[in-house]
């Protein structure tokens, strides 16, 4: 559906662009369809020291004999291919073949080298020292030089170009090539989520100088561009000389788009293309049933939000929010509308795949309607409530929105359901306004993304309008400190504190949903699709 | 033309009959729903989910478990109600307005014909996206929308019979009694516009059940969980490899209302032009 309809993208990305405010709501909802993976403790255990360069998670298909075959893969149709500007899952997932991350975030997470072989991080966290992969060249035969980190770093913070990174990389107060084959970054302030800053989607290295970075397809990648057909296809060949050995798998790669998702899965049933990285779930469960095609999901911390605005009445009683808490039976949703794919939610974007913080110390109330009558009662509403729900026409949502209505109504709430067209819904801020809502939120690979920018007081997307004092003190610890264990005690109450009062229901964490055909090795699914690494894809 | 006349021009021909029984069914399906729909239409059922065709539920069911023959019942109402209440609306405005505003003449007729030229120009379903677009969608905005898209397509049908209405002697003598101007236009005229009117209506149904169903399916007409037949076609889309019955009941039930509401008016054309 719109289903619409959702991808999200890795978490910098979107922390940058919001946070600067400049990213439109569409763009981030292109991105932020995508789904998370896993907490990122091993990368912020790393934080404090130096991090050996863990093994790489997917083991590229054999590849003895050098790339053979060809790989097609479906795709929506990208926009925007300067990677300072890119942000939809198209759109990476092609950059991410043409160009190389400094660091990469593999399936479970974790901070991965890419063109940076290691790093050392100072005592205090201020200082990254980066060493880079050596003998590496851009398609056009130069080298690739510290100089080119430098230069890409410094466009994507320059506040004068305007670019939605320039808040993300606000903190780094100096970048200098120490030598050929390392680069230091300074910071003003200990991020400890630093390096995955470092993997945001448009931190992609060009080289030095590059003048028209939308359209010279100049990186290190895995693959170089062979023709780009706008709103047609991408015809890609495997670059000789990568650095990284055993990848590219495929000797040819063709991008080819879509501009409708049942299309593209047309496609992969009548084997016109080998792999589609995301669909709405009744497509899925088509695939599920279709011989000679395998059906890949992945759970991930992508959820959506049904959310009260709790600065005016009547979300500003508590008795209210403890009303609709008690009113969901979150467990029927997930049945129903996710057909179980994915997780059952509990209230707070810190979900189950972030394992280090995830807790269910504290009891969700079992369902129980007549409660919520009574407790709307004494809130002043005896004759229950009235509530205009609006919901964008994208993925699932309309579905939670009608089963909400029907499980809502036993608790004397009746709900009107308005599906509007996300440009509708996000348009002119209308989101950030209406007092009940369902909002659909990407997956990161952190949750700290969540807390800043919808939870706490004032932020950019606080679209619930919640602020509670005890809430933005533990989430400002859980920000700055470099003491894992003091993060850890600090998200579990703010996962304590979301299910007392906070005004938000998440009934699931949605599953990435992908699908390929048999006899394709080497596929590893991630949470934001368009990070997918094709080149350990074997055919 | 009597009124036993016209009850048997509903039964003409067999195509005629056919189309007027269909509609009949359907009239039926609306007024007596809560009697015939087994269960409320909008109640879901998790372990029953895309159930296909059985005698427990005769159309299967859908996604969330809801009950598809009660659905078709209950949305009978909707799209009926919906559709027959913006032509009567719409008919009653046009033919208001139509016969009024020709019979004066002068600017008036001229400033409101090219404003209504303005909104013909516009295709009728862009023109009715813009409108709720703007609105906000409803029930209310629908009737609303239909009447401001099929209100111009009346008022120029009725214009062009009193145009020619307008010249002849009756009026002449009606104008020399001194007549009231009320007299003139509703007493003289609209009789004569009468017959063309309820052409004009039965088509005008026809067209707005087809706009209903389809502002049903941009998503943009009437809201879910109402069980509106366009809407129903809408969210079974994705669907369709799954459960498509789903997908045919109610596509199935918009074809056949429509063949049925054509059918009907063709007749009643034919017996109206013959008469």
């Amino acid at each position: 559906m719109s289903q619409s309809d959702e991808q999200l993208h890795v978490l910098q990305m979107a922390r940058s662009e919001v946070l600067a405010g400049r990213m439109s709501r569409r763009a981030f909802l292109r991105l932020g369809l995508a789904l998370g993976l896993s907490a990122g403790a091993t990368a912020l255990a790393a934080c404090g020291g130096t991090a050996p360069a863990p093994a790489p998670t997917a083991a590229p298909a054999p590849a003895s004999s050098g790339p053979s075959g060809r790989l097609r893969v479906a795709s929506e149709i990208p926009v925007q291919l300067d990677p300072a500007f890119a942000s939809s899952d198209a759109e990476i997932l092609i950059l991410n073949h043409v160009y190389d991350y400094l660091v990469d975030i593999d399936a479970g997470n974790n901070v991965i080298p890419r063109l940076a072989r290691e790093w050392t991080i100072s005592d205090d966290g201020l200082r990254y020292r980066l060493t880079l992969a050596s003998g590496v060249t851009f398609h056009d035969g130069s080298p690739f030089t510290a100089a080119d980190v430098v230069w890409t770093f410094n466009r994507l913070r320059d506040p004068a170009l305007q670019l939605p990174t320039a808040d993300l990389y606000a903190n780094i107060a100096e970048i200098a090539a120490d030598g050929d084959s390392a680069v230091v970054f300074t910071l003003s302030a200990p991020n400890p989520f630093f390096l995955y800053d470092l993997s945001d989607n448009h931190a992609l290295i060009l080289r030095a100088g590059t003048a028209n970075p939308a359209t010279s397809f100049n990186g290190t990648g895995p693959f170089k561009v062979v023709e780009y057909r706008t709103e047609n296809r991408i015809d890609l060949a495997a670059n000789p000389a990568y650095f990284q050995t055993g990848k590219p798998a495929v000797a040819n790669l063709e991008i080819i788009f879509f501009a409708d998702q049942a299309a593209a899965v047309d496609a992969l049933r009548g084997g016109q293309v080998d792999l589609v990285l995301r669909m709405p779930t009744p497509l899925f469960q088509t695939l599920q049933q279709t011989a000679g095609i395998v059906a890949v999901q992945t759970p991930t911390n992508g959820f959506d939000l049904v959310r009260l605005r709790a600065d005016r009445e009547p979300g500003n009683k508590p008795e209210v929010i403890r009303a609709l808490k008690l009113a969901t039976d979150r467990q029927a949703i997930f049945r129903q509308v996710k057909a179980g794919l994915g997780a059952v939610g509990r209230d707070s974007p810190i979900g189950p795949l972030f394992s280090a913080y995830y807790s269910e110390a504290t009891p969700l109330p079992a369902r129980d309607p007549a409660a919520a009558r009574a407790l709307l009662a004494s809130a002043g509403y005896p004759d229950g409530l009235k509530l205009d729900l609006h919901v964008p026409d994208s993925g699932d949502r309309p579905d939670l929105a009608v089963v909400l209505k029907e499980q809502w109504a036993e608790a004397g709430i009746d709900i009107n359901v308005i599906v509007e067209p996300e440009s509708v819904y996000y348009g002119d801020n209308g989101w950030l306004e209406v007092d009940l809502g369902i909002t659909g939120w990407g997956s990161r690979p952190v949750p700290q993304f969540y807390l800043d920018v919808m939870l706490v007081s004032g932020a950019v997307w606080n679209e619930s309008h919640f602020s509670d004092a005890e809430f933005d003190a533990l989430a400002a610890t859980a920000r700055t400190t470099l003491d894992e264990a003091e993060r850890v005690r600090a998200y579990r109450e703010i996962q304590r504190i979301l299910i007392e009062r906070g005004p938000i229901i998440i009934p699931y964490f949605f599953a990435q949903l992908s699908a390929h055909r048999e006899g394709l090795r080497g596929y590893v699914a991630k949470a934001f699709p368009g990070r997918t690494d094709l080149a350990t894809i074997a055919v | 033309m009597n009124v036993q006349r016209l009850g048997r021009a509903f039964f003409a021909d067999p195509a005629t009959a056919a189309g007027t029984i269909i509609v009949t069914v359907f009239l039926a399906l609306a007024l007596f729903g809560p009697l015939i729909a087994p269960y409320s239409p909008t109640a879901q059922n998790a372990e029953l989910i895309r159930q296909p065709p059985s005698l427990s539920h005769p159309f299967g069911t859908d996604r969330l478990g809801r009950d598809l023959f009660s659905r078709i019942v209950y949305g009978a109402r909707d799209i009926l109600a919906l559709a027959g209440g913006g032509t009567v609306l719409a008919v009653i405005v046009g033919a208001f307005i139509g016969i009024s505003v020709t019979y004066l003449g002068g600017w008036l007729e001229e400033t409101v014909f090219r404003l209504f030229d303005g909104l013909l120009a516009l295709p009728a379903l862009l023109l009715a996206l813009i409108l709720l677009g703007a609105t906000g969608p409803s029930r209310a905005n629908v009737l609303l929308v239909m009447v401001v898209v099929y209100t111009p397509i009346v008022a120029r049908v009725v214009r062009s019979v009193v145009l020619t209405l307008k010249s002849r002697g009756f009026i002449e003598a009606a104008r020399m009694r001194n007549e009231r101007l009320g007299y003139i236009l509703w007493r003289e005229l609209l009789p004569l516009v009468a017959p063309t009117l309820a052409v004009e209506a039965a088509l005008r149904f026809s067209y707005a059940i087809f706009l209903v169903a389809s502002l049903g399916f941009l998503g943009v007409g009437v809201q879910p969980p109402s069980p509106d037949w366009g809407l129903m076609v809408l969210e079974a889309r994705n669907e369709f490899a799954l459960a498509p019955w789903s997908l045919y009941v109610p596509a199935a039930a918009i074809a056949l209302l429509v063949i049925g509401v054509n059918l009907m008016a063709e007749g009643v054309r034919r017996a109206i032009s013959d008469s």
